[in-house]
């Protein structure tokens, strides 16, 4: 029973993680239709800058901002140097914004050296509560908040705000936003760097999660992320989220069951699921 | 135009004939094993061209049939014995499996739309190398193996000379295979899907013909590949695999088959230097970085690579003679 | 009256096809113009020319007196136009609330008397103010795309076949609505619906293979019953 909970939570935590990845990569796929496979590079800077903020100042909240900091740049250079020259050409945009994680990736190596980094759990989340024989780690539950504080309060920008109400109507018909009078470029780059946010986010919350980073962590998770966006929906915010928790609890259950099938397992589903079922569980476009 | 052609064709002969003599005359080996590099390369970039630059498909997942090969042939020369019969039948059997695979794979799959398709074939080619490090009977996962190549193949030339073969002969079966009508209408897939299914063509059934025969000439690569190293590990069916391809392929050109051989050329030769000059600069250990920053500005600026950017040069030129015969035609006329 | 907008000798390209080819039209301040043409003349493609969805590559559009032919889409709404497209263009998992939202420059005491306007026009849509737009019916969509363009400010409404697939009750509706309408602002419509273009049309022009072949007042043309043959295949 313990290890069914203890798998749970480490499951939720991952799928949180994963989360935060896929929900920039479905709202940028949703309303600009591009797919970006640099996208788990954000996430690998995150997670660097934010141990590299914590080495610095021993401060995990300016760790976590550093790392929004970081995202905020790289979103902003993605959006204007790397998408934008390409905007409407799908093998284009495939081509280039590989070639930009390949360059994401080696930059990290090239700044922070080749090697594995340790990274540290602050001391504030360092432990566990036990509760009889039930063990839960500190630093999973904080994720788990943290993941369901994101999504609610982008949950609410989306359906209560009217830059959220523009992006959801973007996702159905950008044609006819722009005859609403809307500039649906500033829409885009506001929107490209909110998902790099998020990535960068969830880097730096996996540092400390995982213990250790090296720069090809950001195209393992990008891997689960894309399962999750096809899985959840292409443009579907509420769909990534379902998909990633259910992405990261067969991940943990597996790993523990049967490891080496782990991964496959998810490959699997979204296979599955694109096949049968292209447009994802949950339908947005019309 | 039938004789510029013929001026192509003789050019590529004395190339060829330049290429054939070159380990006569010289006895450098660095350069006999790197050239010998490039030709399996250029293969493995050929047959990637014959999906991006020919029918517009971008696959992320063309390492699993670059491995396959190299396992295929890796496996069966160390199972069996490593003698030249065993090897041309590795191969052969290395394609088959290829084929059959891409086959599965290309009807599964092909149907997607662009951006589907290349997350799921980079999905795809990570279960791949999932289960080649998994399956360490057969694979010795990670650490791989080394074997013993036939006999013949211990003497670098004959290899060279082996490989220059299977680069030529590739080239101008492909050469025809892009030329043939069904080439033609791998073009006009890529040109406007939409509009070759209105004209009553089995978009799907193009495609997955396409990636058959790219996935059987990347076996060949690994094939080749595998006996040059006399060592196989999981490497083979990486993700860095995938990207050679891809960009020896763009920063060549896409769709000139000619310009993926150059492609490999202009990028293993650097890589050999760059990496040469890691010694005193330790930023150049990354040369990878500069080939990514170099295809970002080739995908944005030159989305035709050298080859095209070249054609497109020479057309230009030559283009306004043809615009000012018109009207003096038509006044002829009138 | 003066003239709201001046389309004059217009070419565009959809890809490497040449669709229009010469399209010159007038919409004066407070009339109804329409544009009349076969299927496939060109009629739609004029009105996403003048909103930039489908620039010209030659001729000039002016609107107010300014030129905005190579100007953005945004920037063309903005100056004060309006369109309800063919398929009307509603965002279907975004409420009724929602869609009118979306188009509402700001939410000031004009905009909301605009809306009090269009809501008294289209009653239906208050009833179903908090539905998905997805879910209402044909009618209904046309009502609200209508609504939708109407409060965003704009001075000239583009619309684009409001009758196509309604029954007659509806269209009346539809027809009743686009004549009071026409108090307020400018309105250029396409319609095939010749019964309905007569009756609110105060000019038409005549597209046909992307070129204006006639222009002039309706009335005239409700007597030329050669040049409706030869083009409308009716009379
Ligand atoms: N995206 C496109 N690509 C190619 N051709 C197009 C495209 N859109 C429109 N066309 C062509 O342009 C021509 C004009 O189309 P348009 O939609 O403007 O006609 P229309 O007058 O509105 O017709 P209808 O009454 O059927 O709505 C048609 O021949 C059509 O086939
Ligand atoms: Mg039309």
């Amino acid at each position: 029973m313990e290890l069914l909970l203890n798998l749970t939570i480490n499951g939720l935590a991952t799928g949180m993680l994963i989360f935060l990845l896929a929900a920039g990569l479905t709202l940028i796929f949703g309303l600009m239709d591009v797919l970006n496979f640099a996208h788990g590079g954000l996430f690998a800077w995150g997670a660097y800058s934010s141990v590299w903020f914590y080495s610095l100042t021993e401060s995990f909240v300016i760790a976590i901002l550093g790392a929004i900091l970081t995202g905020i740049i790289l979103g902003f250079i993605t959006e204007k140097l790397i998408i934008k020259p390409v905007y409407g050409n799908h093998v284009q945009q495939i081509l280039i914004t590989l070639g930009f994680m390949l360059v994401l990736t080696e930059m990290l190596k090239v700044v922070f050296g080749p090697n594995q980094i340790a990274a540290k759990t602050p001391p504030y989340f360092v432990g566990s509560w036990e509760f009889g024989d039930v063990i839960i780690i500190k630093y999973r539950v904080f994720i788990i908040i943290v993941g369901f504080l994101v999504f609610g309060i982008f949950q609410y920008i989306l359906k209560k705000t009217k830059i959220g109400l523009i992006v959801r109507a973007g996702v159905m018909n950008k044609e006819m936003v722009k005859t609403l009078g809307i500039n649906i470029n500033n829409v885009f780059l506001y929107v490209f760097i909110a998902g790099a946010v998020l990535a960068s986010l969830g880097g730096a919350l996996m540092a400390p999660y995982s213990g250790v980073i090296y720069a090809e962590m950001g195209m393992e998770f990008a891997i689960l992320g894309f399962i999750v966006v096809v899985i959840g929906g292409m443009g579907s915010f509420p769909g990534s989220l379902l998909a990633a928790v259910l992405v990261g609890l067969t991940g943990s259950y597996m790993a523990y069951y049967v490891p080496s099938l782990s991964l496959a397992v998810n490959m699997m589903i979204m296979a599955i699921v694109l096949i049968f079922r292209p447009q994802g569980l949950f339908r947005v476009k019309g | 135009m039938t004789t510029k052609y013929q001026w192509n064709n003789i050019f590529l002969t004395i190339i060829v004939i330049v290429l054939f003599i070159f380990p006569f005359v010289t006895d450098s080996r660095t350069w006999t094993i790197l050239l010998t590099q490039i030709f399996i390369f250029s293969i493995l970039a050929m047959s990637y061209d014959i999906l991006l630059g020919y029918t517009g498909i971008v696959s992320f997942g063309h390492a699993m049939f670059f491995g396959i090969g190299a396992y295929t042939t890796a496996v069966m020369l160390d199972r069996v014995e490593p003698t030249v019969g065993v090897f041309i039948l590795s191969i052969a059997t290395g394609m088959v499996i290829a084929g059959i695979i891409s086959f599965i794979v290309g009807l599964l799959t092909l149907r997607l739309k662009s951006h589907f398709y290349a997350m799921l074939t980079l999905a795809l080619s990570g279960l791949f190398l999932v289960l080649a490090e998994k399956w360490r009977s057969l694979t010795s996962g990670n650490d791989g193996f080394t074997f013993r190549a036939p006999e013949v193949f211990k003497d670098r030339m004959v290899f060279y000379l082996v490989v220059l073969v299977c680069l030529v002969v590739v080239y101008i079966l492909l050469r025809r295979f892009v030329q043939s009508p069904l080439g033609h209408v791998l073009v006009a897939v890529r040109e406007n899907e939409q509009r070759t299914k209105s004209l009553g063509y089995k978009v799907l059934h193009y495609k997955v013909i396409a990636s058959i025969v790219a996935g059987v000439v990347a076996s060949l690569a690994g094939a080749l590949y595998a006996i040059s190293l006399r060592f196989v590990n999981t490497s083979v069916l990486t993700m860095d695999i995938t990207l050679d391809a891809l960009l020896m392929t763009i920063i060549g050109g896409v769709g000139t088959l000619i310009g993926p051989i150059i492609g490999a050329g202009v990028i293993e030769l650097s890589q050999h230097y760059l990496s040469g000059l890691a010694k005193d600069y330790p930023i150049f250990e990354r040369w990878i970085i500069f080939f990514g920053i170099l295809y970002i500005l080739a995908v944005i600026f030159f989305p035709s690579g050298i080859v095209g950017t070249i054609r497109q040069a020479f057309h230009k030129r030559k283009k306004p003679r043809v615009v000012e015969e018109k009207p003096s035609n038509s006044k002829g006329e009138s | 009256m003066n003239t709201m907008l001046k389309v004059e000798g217009v070419h565009t390209y959809i890809g490497q096809y040449h669709i229009l080819q010469g399209v010159n039209f007038e919409a004066k301040e407070g009339e109804v113009s329409v544009l009349l043409g076969r299927n496939g003349a060109g009629k739609t493609t004029t009105l996403k020319t003048i909103l930039g969805l489908t620039p010209a590559t030659k001729g000039c559009i002016t609107f107010k007196g300014q030129e905005i032919t190579k100007k953005p889409t945004h920037v063309i709404a903005n100056s004060g136009i309006g369109y309800v497209p063919e398929d009307q263009g509603i965002f279907a998992t975004l409420t009724v609330e929602e869609n009118m939202k979306v188009a509402m420059r700001n939410e000031d005491e004009v905009t909301m008397r605009k809306q009090d306007y269009v809501l008294d026009l289209f009653p239906d849509l208050k009833t179903f103010w908090k539905k998905d737009g997805g879910l209402l019916s044909g009618g209904q969509k046309q009502m609200l795309a209508m609504a939708r363009a109407f409060v965003g400010n704009s001075q000239l409404l583009l619309i684009d076949e409001p009758s196509k697939g309604l029954a007659p009750i509806v269209i009346e509706k539809v027809m009743e609505a686009i004549i009071d309408m026409k108090k307020q602002t400018t309105i250029v419509l396409v319609e095939q619906n010749f019964m309905m273009a007569s009756r609110i049309g105060d000019t038409y022009t005549l597209l046909d293979d992307g070129e204006t072949v006639h222009s002039g007042m309706m009335q005239d043309l409700i007597q030329d019953e050669q040049i409706k043959r030869k083009y409308l295949g009716i009379g």
